[in-house]
Formats: C-alpha cells, structure tokens, sequence
C-alpha cells in the first residue's frame, strides 16, 4: 500500500518540488498501526471518522500485527513508517527495551481519569483488555473446566494447538505447563505432555489460522481470546468461553507514540479520543467486542468478569521475563512438533 | 531460463544498435541494482552478525543455523516440496496442454481462460478456499462420507498431501502457461510426419513432442519449484505448523524473536538452495531444449 509517507519518501528522493504543496495538509494526519481483522474494522468504521469530526485529524490506519510493527520501525532505524503503535504486552516490552517509543505524558489526556490507575504511563496509554480462556463447540463437546484438560480425551482428539508466535499463544502454554509443575519461565512440562499426545491432536497452526479452522469445525477447542469467540459467535459459529479453573490470563492492549515522529500532539488527540466514553462504548458490542479500559463504560454481560477492577485480579504474565526465553521456546516447539 | 524460450537470433545492426539496446536496458539495469542486489548484499551483511542487536560481527548465526541437524531436514523438505509440486503440476499439465493443442481456437479460449483464472485471485483467497475443501468437514470430506467411500472424516488440512494438492492448483497456470506458449509454437505437420514414418502416438509423444516442449516444460518447472517452496502462506495455512519449511523459520527469526542475523542466514539458505535446483532445471533445459531424439 503506498503511503503519505512513502509518497513523501519518493519525492523528496526525486528532488520533486512540484509535489510538496499538495502534501501540505498532511499536518492534520496521523499513521497509526492497527491490528488487521476486527481491529481495523473498528477503528476504519467508529474512530477514524470521529478523529476527522473531532480533532480534523486524518487518520491513517496501517494494519500490521504487533510483531511486524516491531519488524518495520526497527528496519526504518530512526524514520519510522508510522506515528503510533498499538502493541500487546510481549513487543510492547521488546519496544521499550529497543527505545522505539517517544516518552509519554499521561497527563495530556483528558480521559486520564476515566481510565483505572496504571493503564497510563511513561511509555503509554491501555485502549484495551484482553482476557485469554478456552474455547470450544458446546455441540460437540462437553464444556472443559480447565487447562489440563485440553489433553486429555475427548478434547484433545478435537484440539487446535498455536506456538509461542503471540500473546495469547504463549499466555496458554504457560499456563498448561503450571497444571504439570511448569512456571512462567518453565514451559518444558507442557512440551513434553503436549508431544506425548501429539498424534491425537486436530490441528497444529498459526495463530492467525485459529478462527478459520474452528470454523470450518478442523478443530472443536482453541485457547483464544474472548473477543475472538465473541466475533465467531456474532457470525453464527457455535463456540463458548471458559474460564479455566486455574483463572484467565488478562492483558492489556497499549498505544505508543513512535519515536521520531512529528505527529506527536496528533497521537495524544488520538490516544485520548480511543480511551473516551463514546467510542470505547462504540467499540464494546457487536460485531467488534471490544473490552473497554474507560470506567464508564459497563461491561458486556455473557464476559466472565464483572468490572474492570475483577479483571485485575487474573492471572498477568511478566513479559520482561518471557521475552528472552522465548526464541528456544519457539525452537524447542518447532522441533517437538514438527512431523 | 527465458533463453530456453526464445530461439536463437542473428545479430543485427552495429555498434550503434547495440549501444541504443545497452540504453533501454539501463532503467531495468538500475531498478535490479537498487531493488534486488542491494537488498541481497545487505541481507549477506547482517548474516554476518552474532547477535540479534546487530552489534558484533562474526559468523556464530552461520554456525548456529548450520550447527543445527534439524535445519538441514527443515531444507531437504522445502525442496522436496517444490520437486513433489513440481511432479504433479506436470502429471496433471503436460495432458492438459495436448488436450489444449487439439482444441479447435474457440475452445481453447475458453481454456486459456479457466488456467489464467486462479491468477486474477489472491492466493490468500484460493488458499483458504482449500481450507473449506480439504476441512474436517469441508466438501472432500462431505461428498466421500455421502457416497459411503469412508466412514470418518479424512485428516487433509494439515499435511504435506493436502499442502501438495492445493498447491497443484494453486501452482498450475504457472506450469501451464509457458508449457502451452512453446507448444503452440510447434508445427503440427511434425506429428503427420512421425506418423508417416510409422511411429505410435505413443512414440510421437515421446521422441518429438516431449522433446520439442522441453523449453516450456523446464521454464514450468522453474516457475513451479521457486514459486512453491516460498509459498508461506500456504505452507503454513493449509500444512500447518507441523510441517516445517524454510519460509516459516525465517519468519519466526525475522517477526516473532527479531534474530534478523539467523533469519538472513535462513533467508540465504533458501535462496542458495533453490537457485540451484532452478540452475540444474536450467543446464537440463539448454541440454535437452528442441532437439528431437530418434
């Protein structure tokens, strides 16, 4: 897709004068990454026309999954290709640490204290929440009540695995390998119940694959996200949400301000219109189910938590920790996994 | 391989013509200088780093990636995907294509449209068309349980058969399109004559129209090998994660763990391993290329 940026890019490189003047109203714009699905269909439908009504702010979305946001602006070495990021936690710490971020100041929102205590601070802002549970076909199996049970019958001749490639990938490995004496930084009892029952297994796919081969019924029970199940169950696809018995995993999606940027005041006009009333309201029902971050916002009923405040007590994984184990973990699954 | 397909021409013009020919090739010249052998040349580079800050030069990501047993079957089933891909586009092809030469012009309209259709779709879409077709219950499996074939549901989404048969199809007018380009071009008399001379169809096949299409056939060839192994798409979405190939671990080094040295050492790995494959498939075709054996 070619950009304003890159557009800017190419006639600067070409010496073109001529075409500067017409980029000129590029200063009410704003590049922001989004992820591609149900977040760029949200925020293309609700914020950015707001944005434009709101702020006169042009926004443009660039959907690119929190990994390859990394990817690009490490590439670009100080010019990034966007202004802001939306990250989950695992990158978001992988940012911090590369210095990817402007620092950020909380108090240039004006929605600071509709927000819970500590969804903002000096690297940004939490615009929403994710819970990480089991899913699966209440058709075609008995609900199971927790993680251990994924491997064992009969939902582990049904069940559709994902490596450490995201968050909630690798939130739910960590948490079958605590049910078999594994913690957050030992993850090796899961890989080794996991090849023990390999062969039973429906599918082994990318995360991004997940949602399709449920639906297509390739696998009955996934670990996923409530917003995942909440999308499918919005398009027909017979899928529920447990809450493992051992607890959910929470996480927090955040956005930050891109190191180098010009568009900074923009982001935080942004930031602040995301984390408002109307829009993370706009944002919570269907089709996008959304978990809003703005206390003035209630929370979906059919969720497993109440209030925001609940959903402070789940189980919260230390990325600083998980990061760098994570290559041999991806290894150690390649090579238990592949055929 | 684009030598393989056109025929040897006499030179023309002198000095100036060649210098005007040496101009028009300059912006392409230049456009793969900047696009592709900077890019290689920087990828070369950063191979040459240890550590995945891009700090300290060394060859540990060569002797990491290289010192790993399972990264050479990771590269033996890439290419051994491309060359199973390769068989059956051709098994599937080459009958297509005669079918195609007997057709009257109509009908091979109507013919050369079906096989350039999969192109004008995004493989993303024809390959998660393949997920609604090889599914657990997708329409393979529906019409096999229906007609009472099988009595469970057949495992194709997720291994190398089913990655094989999507991409046979998705591969297919890659293989058909240079095949029926050379095919077209040869003389129909040529079979009347080997008939004449007593020859089967059979032989005709064989000894002249084989041969005659050999330009096509290895230029499909080409097309098919390079195009499927770095099909990470449909590696990963129809063959899953199981199934590992060379797109997948460059992916995961250069997108999950940021290893850009271990994933330009993966990179390369592909590019070397197939560029050899591809420069093998080229020597057979200058060898073989429109000679007609007795």
């Amino acid at each position: 897709m070619i950009t304003r940026r890159h557009l800017l890019a190419g006639a600067t490189a070409l010496g073109s004068v001529s075409l500067l003047p017409g980029l000129a109203h590029a200063k009410g714009g704003l590049i922001a990454t989004t992820y591609p699905g149900s977040w760029e269909d949200a925020y293309r439908a609700i914020v950015a026309p707001l944005l434009k009504k709101t702020a006169d702010i042009d926004l443009e979305l660039a959907p690119l999954f929190a990994m390859d946001q990394i990817g690009k602006v490490k590439a670009a070495r100080g010019a990034p290709p966007f202004d802001a990021f939306l990250l989950d936690p695992g990158p978001r710490i992988v940012a911090i640490e590369g210095g990817l971020f402007e620092k950020f100041d909380p108090r240039k929102l004006t929605n600071l204290s509709k927000i819970p205590e500590g969804f903002a601070d000096q690297h940004g802002v939490c615009v929403s929440a994710q819970v990480v549970g089991i899913a699966y076909n209440p058709k075609k199996l008995p609900a199971p009540k927790g993680w251990a049970d994924l491997l064992k019958d009969p939902w582990v001749s049904r069940l559709g695995l994902t490596g450490f490639q995201t968050t909630f990938g690798t939130s739910s490995i960590i948490e079958i390998a605590k049910q078999f004496g594994g913690s957050l930084t030992n993850v090796e009892p899961a890989l080794v119940e996991l090849k023990k029952v390999l062969p039973k297994v429906a599918a082994v796919g990318l995360p991004a694959a997940m949602p399709g081969l449920f639906q297509q019924g390739q696998c009955d029970v996934i670990y996923t996200n409530t917003q995942t199940v909440a999308t499918l169950k919005g398009k027909g696809v017979d899928i529920e949400f447990v809450k493992p018995e051992s607890g959910a995993v929470a996480f927090y999606t955040t956005m930050h301000i891109a190191k180098g940027t010009d568009q900074a005041d923009n982001a935080y006009q942004y930031f602040d219109l995301v984390v408002s009333k109307d829009v993370q309201q706009a944002l919570t029902p269907a089709p996008y189910n959304f978990l809003p971050v703005n206390k003035d916002v209630p929370l979906p009923a059919d969720l497993p938590m109440k209030s925001l405040d609940e959903m402070t007590r789940y189980i919260n994984h230390d990325w600083a920790q998980i990061n760098p184990l994570r290559a041999a973990w991806i290894d150690k699954f390649n090579k238990d996994m592949a055929k | 391989m684009i030598g393989t397909l056109l025929p040897a021409r006499p030179a023309q013009g002198g000095t100036g013509s060649r210098f005007r020919e040496w101009q028009l090739a300059l912006p392409l010249a230049l456009a793969f200088v900047a696009l592709f052998l900077a890019p290689l040349l920087l990828l070369v580079a950063v191979s040459f780093y240890d550590d995945d800050k891009i700090s300290q030069l060394g060859l540990g990501s060569w002797a990491r990636f290289f010192g790993d047993s399972f990264n050479y079957k990771v590269i033996a089933d890439t290419l051994l995907l491309g060359v199973k891909t390769i068989c059956t586009t051709v098994f599937i092809g080459y009958p297509l294509a005669l079918v195609y030469l007997d057709l009257s012009p109509r009908l091979q309209k109507v013919l050369l449209f079906i096989i350039v259709m999969p192109l004008l779709l995004s493989v993303v879409v024809r390959t998660f068309a393949w997920i609604v077709m090889l599914g657990h219950e997708g329409v393979v499996n529906s019409i096999l349980l229906r007609l009472g074939v099988i009595s469970e549901p057949l495992k194709l989404l997720q291994t190398e058969l089913g990655l094989v048969i999507s991409l046979t199809q998705i591969e297919m007018p890659l293989m058909l399109l240079p095949l029926i380009s050379v095919m077209s071009r040869l003389d129909p008399n040529l079979r009347d004559a080997s008939a004449a001379l007593g020859a089967s169809r059979w032989r005709t096949l064989f000894t002249v129209i084989v041969p005659l299409s050999m330009p096509g056939l290895i230029a499909g060839c080409l097309l098919v090998f390079a195009s499927s192994t770095t099909a990470f798409i449909s590696q990963t979405v129809i063959g899953g994660v199981r199934l590992i190939y060379l797109p997948l671990v460059i992916w995961q080094q250069a997108l999950v763990v940021y290893h850009w040295p271990l994933a330009a050492v993966a990179s390369l790995a592909l590019v070397v391993s197939v560029l050899t494959v591809v420069a093998a498939l080229s020597w057979v075709g200058r060898r073989t290329g429109g000679h007609v054996h007795g």
